[in-house]
């Protein structure tokens, strides 16, 4: 039986993925330090970004013989040019999800990071335990 | 058909020119160092906003169906639209007129802070957030606009930046804030991976042609890709923990009591009165519109009702027995909230398959006119209770004790607030859980009905505690001044006597919030709500020379 490169490479994305989540999701709740929680944080945008990309890949129709890329090369297409642009293009809307999605996980990153070093001033110290105790 | 029949350009205008305003303020600051501009600028678009969300509910009433705008011309499913029905007309209106009476009161609070400009900025940038999301018509921009109404919220949240306590509870809200919209964000990608569409009403379309097994085909996006019943109910249950989040629900109200009291005053009021409003707005449209009692989903569905439910009853107790023990008065107010919002989640959940459509409704119209009670009373309470904490400089129940007598009306009215919460007769907080009580009865639900009256009852103590704290309890300290409050003895005796319409006009209120629901949830509402979209994509389509 032949290995399907495509599927082993689909399962093993997908897999990466769902760990990623899991492992992010630990970081996040359970590490004690605020830059660690925030380090999670952005680990776990990238995979929900990557999971979006992956939404919106698709396959190259023929891998042994490569078509021509998705790009019009005249100004006015006819409709039958555009119907072979649409069916060899990728989706482009998850990757304006993702691009908005990176602009407004930059802001909130900074804003939190902002507030550890708030707390790092404040506190002392960036570890949420000690910060509990300190607040008392 | 004419252009004009489709393009509203008030609903279009509304948000943008917040977040325009909001954001082109720091550029004044360059030229521009009296306060009193400041204070101009954020009123004037605050009531730019009251008069376009008043318009745009009276304009949705007139025209009987949902209003709908696409951004730059781009049809619904390709482009960002946003869609008002009567349900977001009344939360908007609800939110611009609450937030008009924040921004009057915040001239008086902020006349010694330092850094207003930047306050009114966030404030700005809190509405727009705000009006966003209940407008619009597409659950990737809904993402956007939580993502900016919860930026405002944190910052806000920690804008006494050397109080540690204001920074710690901002940290705690801000990165479990921004995991929650994260979630939200991969529930998104499952929606669109499955379903092939962003748009709200493409979604609700998709759904109930799935049951009707018409086939999964919209006309006007892909079909679906994998196993749709497990993608969505994926989606959901992961945008509901977002929402909950927001909403401050049992068991993820744990920030709430911390972030709320931290904010300067006029924000704790928006935060109880008008944040967690979003979140509740957010669970109705998924759960009623995007994928109904019609919907493909009805088994997940009721599951997911019934957990509401639950969390809902565990939400009021909790709220209502922690509320009793606080001593920090604006903290007693927060797990107010949290009492309030479990008693909204009750009237929501209602609606499960096996109720009728007139049960669910009434649910809803419950949980409704709950909302409407709760955010007048709430930021009522919070502005009236900021204005003694602001004279005596303090949030002990102990040491406001008496601080009542200084001002006899804003002390009526911070009553009459209680009054509403508690559910007093004569006030709209009455007829409302009763509507909730009814209505629980009617779909067969004993427990949960005869829990409300408990959850009430059991609040009643920390209600009276603050109120005979306040009042009956001599005074300890003389405050530093008392002078110059006409602006937030206005405020607070504005929604005082708002309060009390919306009991005395109970009947009236509760027909006209009925009517809003009807015509946004049942049946054949959400027919409307995917029509409006249908005929202006078929619409565009037409007017571009397509097929």
């Amino acid at each position: 039986m032949a290995i399907n490169i495509n599927s082993y490479l689909f399962t093993v994305l997908t897999l990466a993925i769902f760990m990623n989540l899991a492992i992010s999701l630990y970081g996040i709740f359970a590490r004690p330090s605020l830059i660690k929680k925030i380090i999670a944080l952005t680990i776990l945008a990238d995979t929900a970004n990557t999971l979006a990309i992956m939404v919106g890949y698709r396959g190259w129709p023929s891998p042994s013989q490569p078509v021509k890329p998705p790009v019009l090369t005249v100004l006015k297409p006819s409709r039958e040019v555009i119907k072979e642009f649409a069916s060899t293009s990728v989706d482009p809307l998850p990757q304006a999800l993702v691009l908005t999605a990176i602009v407004i996980g930059l802001a909130v990153t900074l804003f939190l990071v902002f507030l550890t070093l708030q707390i790092y001033r404040l506190y002392g110290t960036t570890d949420v335990r000690k910060v509990a105790k300190l607040r008392g | 058909m004419s252009e004009a029949l489709y393009v509203y350009q008030s609903v279009g205008v509304l948000v943008p020119l917040l977040g325009g305003a909001a954001f082109a303020l720091p550029l004044f600051t360059l030229v521009i160092k009296r306060k009193v501009f400041y204070d101009a600028y954020t009123a004037f678009f605050s009531l730019v906003a009251l008069v376009l969300a008043s318009y745009n509910y009276v304009l949705v009433r007139a025209e009987g169906k949902p209003l709908l705008y696409a951004f730059g011309g781009w049809p619904p499913p390709l482009g960002i639209s946003y869609e008002v029905d009567e349900f977001s007309a009344v939360l908007g209106v609800l939110t611009a007129s609450v937030m008009f009476l924040i921004v009057a009161y915040s001239l008086w609070y902020t006349r010694f802070m330092r850094g207003y400009e930047w306050y009114y900025t966030l404030l700005l940038g809190l509405e727009t957030g705000l009006l966003g999301c209940l407008y619009t018509g597409d659950v990737f921009n809904l993402f956007v606009m939580l993502e900016v109404l919860s930026i405002s919220a944190y910052a806000l949240v920690a804008f006494y930046r050397s109080r540690p306590q204001a920074v710690e509870a901002a940290m705690k809200y801000g990165i479990i804030g921004a995991t929650a919209t994260t979630i939200y964000f991969i529930a998104l990608v499952f929606i669109y991976g499955a379903l092939g569409t962003l748009n709200m009403a493409d979604i609700a379309l998709k759904s109930r042609l799935i049951t009707a097994g018409v086939g999964p085909i919209s006309p006007f996006s892909n079909g679906l890709f994998g196993n749709a019943f497990i993608a969505a109910s994926l989606a959901i249950a992961l945008s509901l923990w977002a929402f909950t989040y927001k909403a401050a629900l049992f068991p993820n109200h744990f920030w709430l009591p911390d972030a709320h009291p931290e904010a300067p005053t006029p924000v704790s009021a928006a935060l109880s009165g008008l944040v967690v409003n979003v979140g509740v707005y957010a669970v109705v449209r998924f759960l009623y519109t995007l994928f109904g009692p019609k919907s493909f989903l009805i088994s997940f569905r009721d599951a997911v009702m019934w957990a509401l439910l639950v969390l809902g009853i565990a939400s009021g107790l909790v709220g209502a027995l922690l509320m009793a023990v606080q001593s920090d008065v604006k903290r007693l107010l927060a797990y107010s909230t949290v009492s309030h919002i479990g008693l909204i989640f009750m009237g929501l959940s209602i609606g499960t398959s096996s109720v009728s459509e007139d049960v669910a409704t009434l649910g809803l119209t419950a949980a409704l006119y709950h909302t409407v009670n709760h955010s007048v009373g709430k930021a009522l309470l919070f502005m009236g209770v900021g204005v003694f904490i602001n004279l005596l400089g303090t949030r002990d129940l102990d040491k406001l004790s008496g601080s009542g007598k200084l001002s006899p009306l804003v002390m009526g009215a911070v009553i009459v607030g209680f009054l509403q919460l508690m559910g007093a007769p004569p006030l709209g907080g009455f007829f409302s859980k009763l509507l909730l009580y009814q209505s629980l009865i009617e779909a067969g639900l004993i427990v949960p009905a005869v829990l409300v009256i408990a959850i009430s009852a059991v609040s009643i103590l920390g209600y009276l505690k603050v109120i005979y704290g306040l009042w009956a309890k001599p005074l300890k300290e003389a405050p530093k001044q008392v002078a110059g409050m006409a602006v937030p003895k206005t405020v607070v005796l504005v929604m005082a006597v708002a309060c009390i319409a919306l009991g005395v006009l109970s009947p009236m209120v509760t027909g006209l919030l009925a009517g809003s629901i009807n015509a946004s949830f049942t049946d054949s509402g959400v027919r409307d709500y995917v029509n409006s979209f249908m005929s202006f994509a078929i619409y565009v389509v037409k007017y571009l020379g397509g097929g």
